[in-house]
């Protein structure tokens, strides 16, 4: 199944279509990472026919992120190596990439988090108020994708109304990337127009919000085109809406199958931080992609310029030589150095914004329903693309 | 004892300061702002802790 260790016949062995096929169940993916990495600390194959590498363990996966020599972000997905757009700053390079970190850094820095709190509470709290009575629902549509969905609009200034919208563009785009490309082609050239019309407003009428302040910034020296302020919104589309939703969507499929851990959450708060790191480390769906742009050595294979190489996060997160008992979860784990938000400069701008919103999301909802389960007679469907759970079907006793 | 911070593999984690707030202060972005750092008595035990947080391994405690 591998060619590790028989370098010289580089024939393909995985296929990164087969891995992104759409219906499973929860986790499944994540397993078929498990199996890869204990086959081998790199897999050579296709992804709809470019060439690429799989990645599969912490020390490779850490240090191919830390490799800016070698490792672009050029391209940022296995069957993309040429995309016809650029995220940014998430596929810019240093040194033009640490620019961009610079000036977006104070809008998600732990301060700026601090001063969105009393803000990211009173989204959580109507959200509550507005399921808590019902007795079930489905968590991701009912609660997950409309918390960080909302503080996105706030922070760009756009109407709620939309957010709908924003939703179908981000499923498209992010989770049929493979199976449908034309279509979530499509859906970034809608998104392109209406980032184009919200660019040209807010030049127009500068607001406080994200894009109006940006779009008075000078990179050395020139104004910021409008194609970057483009890559910058797409960008913030692009990560802000559905990681933490599937993140939290993650962790209360872990709390709600497995009553001992939310007892003791519910019992003791001060669980939910390392709880949460711990749902980070384990439930890891993010599976970024680099181009390599010089010739260089991954696990002993021989990876060449022009080559893929595919890092998935939770293949890291769960490598038994890194974390002891790295298949299970413990709510109170010591020294979890996950990667759930990357490694090297391009870490998670928004680490700190989700580390907050999950740490409410996950708090508020125990206060206000502590005792819930996963209602059996509804399947939970898993997808691929960016891994992501599709619902999350919980039910509780409502009082009175 | 002390701790040493490699600053250039530094990317902002924060998560040394998350554990051990004290001894691993943070610029204005997130990335910590310290070098070096004499650990008082009493707070051996916080350092190792928040060196061991690094994702990027840029910590070492001497």
């Amino acid at each position: 199944m591998t060619i590790a260790s028989d370098p010289a016949g580089l024939e393909p062995t995985i296929r990164y279509e087969d891995l992104d096929v759409p219906v499973s169940a929860p986790c499944a993916r994540f397993e078929e990472f498990d199996k890869l990495r204990e086959q081998a600390p790199a897999h050579f194959g296709t992804a709809l026919g470019n060439e690429f590498w799989l990645i599969t363990r912490m020390a490779e996966i850490r240090a191919t992120y830390q490799n800016t020599d070698a490792i672009s972000n050029r391209a940022v997905v296995p069957h993309q190596p040429d995309p016809p757009y650029k995220w940014i700053p998430e596929m810019l390079d240093p040194p033009e990439h640490t620019k961009w970190r610079k000036l977006l850094g104070p809008f998600f820095a732990p301060g700026a988090v601090d001063r969105l709190e009393p803000k990211l509470r009173q989204r959580f709290d109507e959200i509550m108020d507005d399921v808590v009575d019902r007795g079930r629902c489905d968590y991701v549509a009912d609660v997950a994708l409309r918390f960080p969905n909302t503080i996105f609009m706030e922070m760009m200034g756009l109407p709620i109304s939309d957010a709908d919208q924003f939703q179908v563009w981000q499923t498209a785009i992010l989770h049929k990337g493979a199976s449908a490309p034309e279509a979530a082609f499509q859906a970034m050239l809608e998104v392109n127009d209406y980032f184009a019309a919200l660019i040209a407003e807010r030049r127009r009428n500068p607001r406080e919000d994200i894009v109006s302040i940006a779009s008075t910034w000078r990179i050395d020296g020139e104004p910021v085109s409008e194609e970057d302020l483009h890559g910058l919104c797409l960008l913030l589309f692009m990560a802000g809406l559905d990681t933490v939703a599937m993140q939290l969507s993650y962790s209360m499929y872990h709390l709600a199958a497995n009553p001992e851990d939310r007892r003791r959450v519910v019992e003791d708060p001060a669980l939910f931080a390392p709880a949460i790191e711990e749902f980070l480390r384990y439930y890891a769906f993010v599976t970024p992609g680099r181009k390599v742009v010089k010739d260089t050595e991954i696990a002993g294979c021989p990876v060449k310029a022009g080559q893929m190489v595919w890092l998935p996060l939770v293949s890291a997160n769960r490598d038994p030589r890194e974390f002891p008992d790295a298949d299970k979860v413990i709510i109170d784990r010591k020294d979890n150095r996950h990667l759930a938000f990357g490694a090297g400069p391009h870490r998670c701008l928004g680490s700190h914004l989700a580390r907050r919103e999950l740490t409410i999301g996950l708090t508020e909802w125990h206060r206000r329903i502590p005792d819930y389960h996963l209602d059996p007679d509804v399947e939970i469907r898993e997808h691929g693309g960016q891994i992501g759970l599709d619902n999350l079907p919980l039910v509780w006793n409502v009082r009175g | 004892m002390k701790i040493v911070v490699d600053q250039s593999k530094c990317c902002g984690h924060a998560r040394c300061n998350a554990f051990a707030p004290d001894l691993f202060e943070l610029d204005d972005l997130g990335y910590v702002a310290v070098s070096e750092v004499e650990v008082p008595a009493g707070m051996e035990e916080a350092a190792q802790t928040g060196a061991g947080a690094c994702p990027e391994r840029a910590i070492t405690i001497l």
